[in-house]
């Protein structure tokens, strides 16, 4: 996924909020975005979904299903946590038990017929989570993912992004809460000034002296690896099928 | 696009903003028929006239009703054509919902008459098909006029509420005859005074009803989408 020369204002006299931004994501990586508040972090994850779009410049490569966090969830509509997760997978064209996994793992199943208004924040927060997951998402975009979010549900975001990167997804996170520590490999993307500085030691494209080592893991087994992997400092290019056997090298 | 209708419907109805345009609506109706019976064409005729900026309205609140956020996640989801005419078609179906109470509601308080001996009024059955048409029509110019209203395109509260009210009088004051530009409004005033004549009107009367409304919509619409293009 590829941003190429993007300029973004909110209105045709206003000052740009972003500059000039050239950046690319390999797949199976996630990016950590940061910057102080207003410094267009949650502008920059909009362009990124499309919801919003550049004024000048192009995002290239877009995943084709792209599941997204927004920094508020929107728990201002009449519906149960339930009826709001099924309708969501009707409008994907999945089935309405798509949710159900999402309901478990999140821990919803004591509020699936709460109102969506009278959540807590960190409730709704994973609503939000959940129905970002329901397709698998190529690109999944986390603004603030862990706002309102007790101890034990933070857990669950790092292994939720590994999960998507392991499957060969991009993830984009904004974050202004240093949790980022439980994203090891992260590339770390600083907002200042309108403009993106990215970390020069997460250059993402590898040194020169690097080589690609092919592992098989078993399929149980794969996310555990994916995040060994990426803690250990490597880089995990992507998770495949193993379609064919593999020759002796 | 039929699960984001569902979904845009059941919203809208549970949220209670259906309540004040019915409120309206039944305010209209008994004022309409609740001094005596006329023709069906004539009745109908009016009906779409006085439905018209209230079928506005609630394309309006239709619109309006779904977060901006959570617009934008059904955006991203089923794509910006889809998700707009998913909007459209929600408010359509509930605009339809109004149009039908509008035709049955006269039968219960006998609103409506048969032709008057040695008249040329139309026919009952003639005149009920004429109404269905009359409010066809009417609902067709609301949609488009409530789609331009709506806070997707105008941002804030207050441009979309001045629209609305412009529209809604403009339609009346520019449909009246002799208007020298009743090209610039929906047909909703030619239309009930078509249905309110003598006769029934002719089929090239009719026809020319209908591609005006038709062709003011397409030219409303193309606006809405265009407007809607940079905006999520």
């Amino acid at each position: 996924m590829r941003f190429e020369g993007i300029w973004f204002r909110y209105a045709r006299r206003a000052d740009w909020t972003l500059r000039g931004v050239e950046a690319t994501v390999e797949p199976g990586r996630t990016v950590v975005v940061l910057g102080h508040n207003g410094a267009g972090k949650s502008t920059l994850l909009q362009l990124a979904v499309g919801v919003l779009h550049p004024g000048r410049g192009v995002i290239r490569d877009r995943p084709r299903v792209v599941g997204w966090v927004p920094e508020r969830f929107p728990a201002a509509q009449p519906f149960t946590t339930v009826d709001y997760l099924r309708s969501m997978s009707a409008v994907r064209g999945l089935p309405v038990t798509a949710a159900d996994p999402w309901i478990e793992r999140l821990g919803l199943g004591e509020h699936v017929d709460t109102p969506l208004a009278d959540l807590s924040k960190g409730t709704a927060q994973k609503v939000g989570l959940a129905q970002a997951l329901l397709a698998p998402p190529g690109l999944l975009v986390l603004d603030e993912p862990w706002e309102g979010l007790d101890a034990a549900s933070r857990t669950l975001v790092p292994q939720i992004v590994a999960e998507v990167t392991g499957a060969g997804g991009v993830v984009l996170v904004s974050d202004h809460r240093g949790e980022v520590a439980g994203l090891p490999g992260a590339i770390h993307w600083t907002v200042r000034d309108g403009e993106l500085h990215r970390d020069a030691t997460d250059d993402p494209g590898g040194g020169e002296d690097d080589v690609v080592v092919e592992v098989a893991v078993a399929r149980r087994e794969a996310d555990e690896a994916v995040v060994r992997l990426r803690a250990s400092g490597h880089r995990v290019l992507g998770v495949r099928e193993k379609h064919t056997p593999v020759e002796d090298r | 696009m039929i699960a984001l209708t569902r979904m845009r419907v059941t919203g809208f109805v549970r949220s209670g903003r259906a309540l004040p345009p019915l409120i309206a609506v039944l305010a209209v109706l008994s004022l309409l028929y609740g001094g005596g019976a006329s023709s069906a064409s004539s009745a109908y005729g009016y009906s779409a006239v006085m439905l018209f900026p209230i079928l506005a309205w609630l394309v309006k609140l239709v619109l309006d009703t779904e977060p901006d956020v959570q617009r934008r996640l059904a955006r991203l989801t089923v794509g910006p054509v889809r998700e707009a005419a998913a909007g459209l078609l929600a408010a359509a179906l509930l605009a339809g919902g109004v149009c039908l109470l509008a035709m049955v509601a006269p039968w219960p308080f006998r609103g409506i008459r048969g032709p008057l001996a040695g008249s040329t009024e139309p026919p009952v059955l003639t005149g009920v098909l004429l109404g269905v048409l009359a409010h066809l029509l009417a609902l067709l110019g609301a949609l488009a006029l409530g789609a331009l209203t709506a806070r997707v395109v105008t941002r804030r509260v207050l441009p979309g509420v001045v629209v609305l009210v412009t529209g809604s009088v403009l339609a009346i004051v520019l449909g009246l005859r002799g208007s020298v530009v009743p090209w610039l409004v929906p047909p909703v005033m030619s239309t009930a005074r078509a249905l309110g004549a003598e006769s029934a009107p002719d089929a090239g009367t009719l026809a020319g009803l209908v591609v005006h409304t038709l062709l003011w919509c397409a030219v409303a619409f193309a606006i809405y989408g265009r407007l809607r293009r940079g905006r999520s």
